[in-house]
């Protein structure tokens, strides 16, 4: 194990150097101007961070709520959780316009609400089973998409195509506040979760196993709903929605170490952000001087990934 | 005694039945299309035939107006005002939500927007001929429209050469030519005024005041060199600095807008873009407080008031020629 994490976090390394020294313009290593240092510390270096609070953030609420609803598709993207912190941010933007603090604090409500909703609709009298979790996560997500398209369509055109764009996911609009809040969001987030890995590894088993294991399902839920709406609400109120993040991170995590969340949950954050720094250093340089959404990236990677996990499986 | 044989509803006329209301209806809906399409015709054939031309739109398509056209719809905000500016304005039965300009077209009926504009809306104005920039399947848009008789005429001016061969052809359609020509030699001659200003208007050239137009602020879009803007901005004495970016309008990386050192910015004015993006910060355009505002609408709606917009940043980048 120790090797792995070893490994791993070399690969952070190497992907964050190399997302560091690559970009739209050329940076000499040594000897930058003061414009170059303006570019390197002002826009390139908060984008990078940002991207890698996102990638862990989103990973580790995937892990968490897998976990926790003991089904490999739950995923903030796919459970809706997304889309209510995109249309949480997308009020803020509406109705607060010049507090922007109102944006992380209305995604994590609707991050809460969405995941409430999902969680409430999946579960019946005889529990909760993997096609009732998907189908409710669909339904709130569709619900949730046809209110952003009919919010789109009312606000005026030119604030229509920021948010079009925001909406694939988009880090360019990184700033060095939007980076503490995500850090210390995913921070929390994740200690929350590791304080919970031996509950959730019980609660895999079965809900009734662990509360017979002496396991307080309730609080325990209810701490993972919350970590994961906290870390999925800072990342999309910084950066939109980044699919397939939070699903195939966890999923290529357990492939390695196993399905112990005492590894899992720490993994993923770093896998995560492993994933999307690379992936946003395609979306920065693949048509430089012009950029990709960095969710357009995500996707392209991650579709024909899963496929790949699937079939193994 | 007799017994009272049990009641029986009186027998109505079949077509007043319960299941005769139905057939009423459909008699009356089919007679009522008929009479309709056969009103159309008659209109179309016998007693007086209005007399036709054939007109070419930008598409090349021979599309067969009225001599006389009285009643149009457009559908953009730039055709709305380029109807109005060669004096046919009154002409226009339908515009769409996005038409503010001028002050009397935002009293003509909606029929939705340039992209999802609604067809039964615009069939129910009865016009002569709808004016078309673009919209979402367009193709089949434009078969409905021909199916119920309207014709439809395509047109998407960008440039100010666009623009003037697009007033000619509308002087020509609403036969208000004189307004027309006016209007072009007015325009040929304020945009050669500016030339005279700032130089001759070749694009090979290279223009000393570099410049960046944004077009918003976060995500940060500006023009490429497929933009009108890219030579409006060359006639009015300015370079863009974003020019050989091979696209009309391109989300830039911060990184390169910080490297472009623009001595200029211009933004296209609207309401999440009244200010330069941080990215230019340390330009000389920001440190010299050289950043002009146009209303976004003058630059986004090719008409007559590109001419405007030309005017005032032509001075903007040349103060002391305009004096």
């Amino acid at each position: 194990m120790l090797l792995i994490g070893g490994l791993l976090f070399l690969l952070l390394a190497i992907v964050l150097a190399a997302a560091v020294m690559l970009g739209a313009e050329r940076l000499p290593l040594f000897d930058l101007s003061e414009q170059q240092r303006s570019i390197l510390y002002d826009i390139r270096l908060p984008r990078i961070l940002l991207g890698a609070c996102v990638g862990a953030s989103l990973a580790v609420a995937g892990a968490g709520l897998q976990s926790l609803l003991r089904n490999p598709l739950a995923e903030p993207y796919l459970l809706g959780v997304s889309n209510g912190a995109a249309l949480g941010t997308m009020l803020a933007f509406v109705f607060f316009q010049s507090l922007e603090i109102t944006r992380p604090l209305l995604a994590f409500a609707g991050a809460g609400l969405a995941t409430v909703a999902v969680y409430r609709m999946a579960k019946s009298r005889a529990g909760m089973n993997v096609e009732r979790l998907v189908l409710s996560g669909v339904i709130v997500t569709t619900f949730l998409s046809s209110v952003i398209v009919m919010l789109t369509t009312l606000l005026d055109a030119a604030k229509l195509r920021s948010f079009t764009f925001w909406l694939l996911g988009d880090l360019s609009q990184a700033t060095v506040n939007g980076v503490y809040l995500s850090f210390g969001a995913v921070i929390i987030g994740t200690i929350i979760l590791m304080s919970q890995a031996r509950a959730l590894n019980l609660m895999m088993v079965g809900e009734r196993d662990a509360f017979d294991f002496g396991v307080e399902v309730g609080r325990v839920r209810m701490l993972v709903f919350g970590a994961s709406s906290l870390v999925v609400g800072a990342a999309v109120a910084a950066s939109g929605s980044v699919g397939y993040v939070g699903l195939i991170v966890p999923h290529l995590v357990r492939l390695i170490v196993g399905s112990d969340n005492r590894l899992v949950v720490p993994f993923s954050a770093v896998a995560g952000a492993i994933f999307v720094v690379f992936a946003d250093t395609i979306a920065r340089t693949a048509i430089a001087p012009r950029e990709l959404p960095v969710g357009a990236v995500t996707a392209l990677i991650g579709a024909p990934l899963f496929i790949y996990l699937l079939r193994r499986n | 005694m007799r017994r009272e044989p049990p009641r029986q509803p009186k027998r109505l006329p079949p077509l007043l039945r319960k299941e005769g209301s139905l057939w009423i209806a459909v008699a009356l809906t089919t007679l009522m299309l008929l009479s309709a399409c056969g009103g159309a015709k008659n209109a179309g054939n016998s007693a007086t035939p209005v007399p036709m031309r054939v007109v070419t739109d930008d598409l090349g398509r021979a599309v067969t107006i009225p001599v006389k056209v009285t009643r149009v719809v457009s559908l953009a905000p730039n055709l709305t005002e380029n109807i109005f500016a060669v004096g046919a304005g009154d002409r226009l039965v339908g515009v769409t939500t996005f038409c503010n300009y001028p002050e009397q077209a935002k009293a003509i009926a909606k029929i939705g927007d340039t992209m999802t504009p609604n067809m039964e809306s615009i069939i129910a104005l009865k016009p002569d001929v709808v004016f078309v920039s673009t919209a979402s399947q367009i193709e089949a848009f434009m078969k409905t429209l021909e199916a119920n008789g309207i014709a439809v005429y395509v047109t998407n001016p960008t440039g100010t050469v666009d623009v003037m061969r697009n007033l000619k052809a509308l002087g020509e359609i609403f036969d208000t030519q004189k307004v027309s020509d006016d209007l072009i030699a007015n325009l040929t001659q304020r945009i050669n005024a500016v030339a005279n200003l700032t130089g001759p208007l070749a694009s090979h050239r290279e223009r000393p005041t570099k410049v960046f137009i944004q077009i918003s602020k976060e995500p940060l879009f500006t023009i490429g060199n497929k933009s009108h803007l890219n030579e409006w901005l060359f006639n009015a004495g300015g370079q863009s600095v974003t020019e050989n970016v091979d696209t009309a309008y391109p989300k830039l990386s911060k990184e390169t807008a910080s490297a472009l050192n623009p001595e200029v910015i211009i933004l296209s004015e609207s309401d999440d873009n009244k200010e330069p993006n941080d990215a230019f910060k340390n330009s000389p355009a920001v440190k010299n407080g050289r950043v002009y505002k146009v209303n976004a609408d003058l630059l986004s709606r090719p008409g007559p008031r590109l001419v405007d917009a030309l005017e005032q940043i032509a001075k903007d980048l040349h103060p002391e020629k305009f004096k």
